[in-house]
């Protein structure tokens, strides 16, 4: 494992967090923006061609009444708070990071699973929230690859 | 493995809490500021698209159901006509609106007509346009169709739907055994396709759709306020005309 002995390389580590916190921040505002969406918004009239907000009036779009993107902007915001951390030298942090976006890749894929099958329509918005979760994957994935060289 | 201690640890619990902060106070000002708004303002993800009505009614389309579920006097002289999917969120959004704007005005002013347009993409919304339908051979069809459409969130994702549907039936005092007895026969499901029969023909595109007097009105001016200001504007028209033209009688 890298402690630091490459300083080339532990910067680059240090880098990664830092990209990672970025796309967090990019989900998290996001998953405010849909989060703000649901509970704010008036219904849309639903056309014949282009739907109603299917995905976003669908019955997985609430757990317990609460808008499931309040539930991803949690997992963003700790997310960001990981990658920070570790950004500023804290290597515990990151890997508690790998391990939740890893849990977020899994559930995301869920959510794309339920969009294509069982609603059959996708949300713009929550396909940016799956490319921000796969880019956090991709950013520790090439983290994890760098260390080990 | 040790953690390698930073001279500024305190720097990302600072830039943490920062960020923190300000989600919390952006989202709640986001969200005050839409609260506040006050005028019904759509606003949906972009992306989306809404269907235009036609501007106006085609004289050549399906009659639709016929006699239509209509409240007022065949001879008001305004007609409001509302294609509506009992799915539909914002069919269940302007309920309310159009019950308010039928309390203000009477029967001898407006009449509005409800044409069911269930939509292809909502699997229960057929079913619901039928069992309305068969409350209405019962009589009691806006009672049914207010129950539906306050009660939307709650029966459109439930498995047993079928029952709660019984239980507003129920409630609004329907005979049960006529009800379930329509519901699986062809009166009312026959109804409900000539009113979808009638919504093609006017190349009617999304739901609601509403018409006074044949003219299409924008779904963002589906408020109390607007459609009063819109059917004030009729009623004063159609008056001038009479004014007008006293030969014109008992149209």
């Amino acid at each position: 494992m890298n402690d630091g002995t490459n300083e080339a390389a532990g910067s680059a580590i240090a880098k990664l967090p830092l990209a990672a916190a970025v796309v967090a921040l990019g989900g998290l505002v996001d998953s405010v923006y849909l989060t703000l969406h649901h509970l704010t918004a008036e219904p849309v009239p639903c056309s014949i061609i282009a739907g109603c907000e299917t995905v976003l009036t669908s019955k997985y779009a609430e757990v317990g009444g609460i808008p499931l993107a309040a539930f991803g902007a949690a997992a963003y915001f700790i997310a960001f708070s990981l990658a920070i951390l570790s950004a500023f030298g804290n290597r515990s942090t990151w890997k508690l990071f790998g391990v939740q976006v890893v849990i977020m890749a899994v559930f995301t894929g869920w959510l794309l699973y339920l969009q294509a099958v069982v609603i059959g329509a996708f949300c713009q918005f929550c396909l940016i929230s799956a490319l921000t979760t796969f880019g956090m994957l991709a950013i520790f994935l090439i983290s994890r690859f760098h260390s080990k060289r | 493995m040790k953690n390698e201690p930073t001279k500024s640890s305190g720097i990302p619990v600072i830039i943490i809490i920062l960020v923190l902060v300000g989600v919390v106070v952006g989202a709640w000002f986001l969200y005050n500021g839409s609260k506040g708004a006050g005028n019904k303002t759509v606003s949906p993800t972009p992306g989306t698209s809404q269907t235009k009505p036609p501007a106006t009614v085609n004289p050549n389309a399906p009659q639709g159901a016929t006699p239509p579920n209509v409240l007022g006097e065949p001879a008001a002289p305004l007609t409001l006509e509302e294609f509506a999917d009992f799915q539909c969120s914002a069919c269940a959004s302007a309920h309310p609106v159009m019950k308010e704007v039928r309390s203000i005005y009477t029967n001898k002013q407006i009449r509005v007509i409800f044409r069911n347009y269930p939509l292809p993409m909502h699997d229960k919304s057929y079913d619901a346009a039928v069992a309305a339908e068969a409350a209405g051979l019962q009589g009691k069809f806006w009672p049914m169709q207010g129950q539906l459409f306050s009660n939307q969130q709650t029966w459109s994702t439930a498995p047993n739907y079928r029952e709660l549907w019984n239980g507003y039936a129920e409630k609004i005092g329907l005979d049960m055994a006529k009800f379930q007895s329509d519901v699986a026969g062809i009166a009312a499901k026959s109804r409900v396709d000539q009113d979808i029969a009638r919504a093609k023909g006017m190349g009617v595109g999304s739901t609601p759709t509403i018409y006074l007097n044949g003219q299409s009105i924008p779904y963002t001016e589906v408020n109390v306020p607007a459609m009063r200001r819109i059917i004030d504007a009729e009623l004063q028209k159609t008056a001038g005309q009479q004014q007008s033209a006293p030969a014109n009688v008992g149209k």
